[in-house]
């Protein structure tokens, strides 16, 4: 009984204007478990995990773009590595030139939203496998352009890139790079869950679901769509950005079809339409292949990686975070039965 | 639904020498008629009779081989689906089209993108024409909650939700940016008679409350001689009658062809 009275009444869990709260406490609680997590890799981590874990950073950030463009706007991409190759090449052409920070970000911004214009504007009548399928092709393009220009890029010797500096931090270390990879990965990271409360973000989820109900109230599809593109576009190629600075080395393997589709499957083994998903999601893209070639098995991650994401797709379509969610949802019901029969 | 984009009376909505063909058949056949302004008509016949696709015409679903279709002093029949929706005329659907993963709150904050709406960047970061478009919409969307009783279900996702209550989720989608035409596609279908009751006053409240041109396509005679101080009836594609319920559901042809005799007995 006691718990009945204590426990927040579900339902009415609204303020004024009967919007879910989200008030400073709410924030404020998100923040401390982002730094929380955040804080473990620099505190109880070697330099190789650090390294690694500044890798997580980097990809969070691709698999949040990601999640914006398959998990909400339901547009299906198998280039989204090379997004994040184009990301990767323009850091290393702008910086080689010997520009720092904002230059590289700038070009990398400009150069990523071209990208995914070109990519968008042709693809607009496409979706599923189909559009999967020209996306995949955009991929095969920049690994032909950068075999092809191997003055310029290396070709397919790949090409060291130069550490990212800025003030007292070198990319080139370890704890750094991790320190220089939290700013955008956090700033990413709000944006995208900022997103879910704006109409730009509802668009999306409307055209993933029902493109009819969406145009009935007046949203447009193929705006939407071209923004979704950029947006993650944008997300790779920052994505990108942070690997080269981070690894200091790039070759097109690193941005080539496989690397797509683990992208992909990490969006959908994490949960797709969510943050934390795409977090998870990023976390296994990184850890994983790690964790087989430590155990001396590097050509097992492939099979494994298949054969989870069948699972996924069969039995959580909704990926880990829909498994949380799904329990939470039970036991909340057991909890409620409970309270019933007493 | 305080943010109203449009100001003054709602208009008369005129449909003249309406035509429509999927392919050889002709679903609609040289209809004319007008949807007064600022009244609930509604729209009756035998199945097959061209109700959804006069909806369709009207909202711009479906292509128009011959005819004009006014709102007020407006030609829309170039204009798209979008466009339509832009300009107040809104329509729900008779199948339920819900986003089926996400909360009813936001199934209902959709509909409102006919309120202005800052750039995507504004949006993206965050930046403060975001949170007065997002103060706007969310006090429309939570009058329009309570008005349906939706209130307490706000935050639920709409696929846990028993059928009548997703029905009127898609209702509230609709009025939520209080369109001043408002098309609806058997509203009441697949309710019990309480829910059909309960539905006809929501919807007589919405009407006094936010004056629109409303059409409701429905079965049920009851519900609208209830609902709806108009009423159109279609057959086979043609205009049959239009005027008062009890003018139109007194008229013999009306009951020949949708009761199948003439007697004056209610179905």
């Amino acid at each position: 009984m006691t718990s009945a009275i204590l426990r927040r009444p579900r339902g009415e869990a609204g303020n004024a204007t009967g919007e879910r709260k989200q008030g400073p406490r709410r924030l404020l609680t998100r923040v401390a478990v982002f730094a929380v997590i955040a804080a473990v890799p620099p505190l109880l981590f070697d330099d190789y995990w650090v390294f690694m874990s500044a890798q997580v950073l980097a990809f969070a950030i691709a698999t949040l773009g990601l999640d914006v463009l398959y998990g909400r706007t339901g547009q299906m991409s198998l280039a989204h590595a090379s997004f994040m190759g184009v990301g990767a090449y323009t850091t290393y052409l702008v910086s080689s030139l010997g520009y720092g920070l904002a230059v590289q970000l700038a070009a990398v911004a400009v150069v990523s939203l071209i990208a995914a214009l070109v990519v968008a504007v042709p693809t607009l009548r496409l979706s599923g496998l189909r559009l999967a399928l020209v996306t995949l092709a955009f991929g095969e393009l920049l690994a032909w352009v950068v075999r092809n220009t191997t003055d310029l890029t290396g070709g397919t010797q790949g090409a060291s890139v130069d550490p990212l500096i800025i003030g007292q931090l070198d990319s080139s270390e370890p704890l750094h790079a991790y320190l220089i990879a939290l700013v955008p990965a956090a700033i990413a990271t709000a944006l995208a869950a900022h997103l879910g409360r704006t109409q730009l973000g509802r668009r999306m989820l409307a055209v993933r679901d029902t493109e009819l109900a969406a145009e009935s109230v007046g949203v447009a599809v193929s705006r939407t769509k071209i923004t979704a593109f950029l947006i993650s576009a944008v997300y790779a190629g920052v994505a990108g950005w942070l690997y080269a600075a981070i690894t200091g080395f790039i070759s097109p393997p690193d941005f080539d079809l496989f690397a797509s589709v683990y992208l992909f499957v990490a969006v959908v083994i994490g949960g797709a339409g969510t943050v934390v998903g795409a977090w998870l999601g990023a976390a296994y893209v990184v850890l994983v292949p790690e964790l087989f070639t430590l155990a001396g098995q590097p050509n097992l991650y492939p099979i494994v990686g298949g054969a989870l994401l069948a699972i996924v797709a069969l039995l959580v379509p909704d990926g880990i975070v829909g498994l949380g969610r799904g329990a939470w949802r039970r036991a909340r019901r057991v909890r409620d039965a409970q309270e019933g029969a007493t | 639904m305080s943010a109203s984009v449009e100001t003054g009376a709602p208009p008369v909505v005129r449909i003249d020498g309406l035509t429509v063909r999927y392919g050889a058949f002709h679903a609609l056949r040289d209809v004319t008629v007008s949807l007064p302004a600022g009244r609930i008509s509604g729209l009756i016949g035998p199945n097959g009779a061209g109700k959804t696709t006069l909806l369709n015409a009207i909202s711009g679903f479906t292509p128009i081989a011959e005819g004009r279709v006014h709102v007020g002093d407006r030609d829309i029949t170039a204009l798209g689906v979008r466009r339509r929706a832009l300009a107040g005329v809104v329509r729900g659907f008779q199948t339920v089209r819900l986003l089926e993963r996400e909360s009813v709150w936001d199934n209902v904050l959709i509909g409102t993108e006919r309120f202005a709406q800052p750039s995507a960047l504004s949006q993206f970061f965050a930046l403060p024409a975001q949170w007065r478009a997002h103060r706007r919409a969310t006090a429309a969307a939570a009058e329009v909650l309570d008005l349906l009783g939706l209130r307490r279900h706000a935050h639920r996702r709409v696929d846990e939700l028993p059928f009548a209550s997703r029905r009127l989720v898609e209702v509230a989608r609709v009025l939520v940016s209080s369109p001043s035409v408002i098309l609806l596609d058997e509203p009441a279908a697949g309710l019990d008679q309480e829910g059909r009751q309960e539905l006809a006053a929501v919807l007589t409240r919405v009407h006094d409350n936010h004056p629109s041109t409303m059409v409701v396509v429905e079965h049920d005679v009851d519900l609208v001689k209830t609902l709806c101080s108009y009423v159109i009836a279609l057959d086979s594609g043609a205009f049959l009658c239009d005027g008062t319920p009890a003018k139109v559901f007194g008229d013999r042809q009306v009951q020949l062809a949708y009761f199948g005799r003439a007697a004056g007995v209610d179905a």
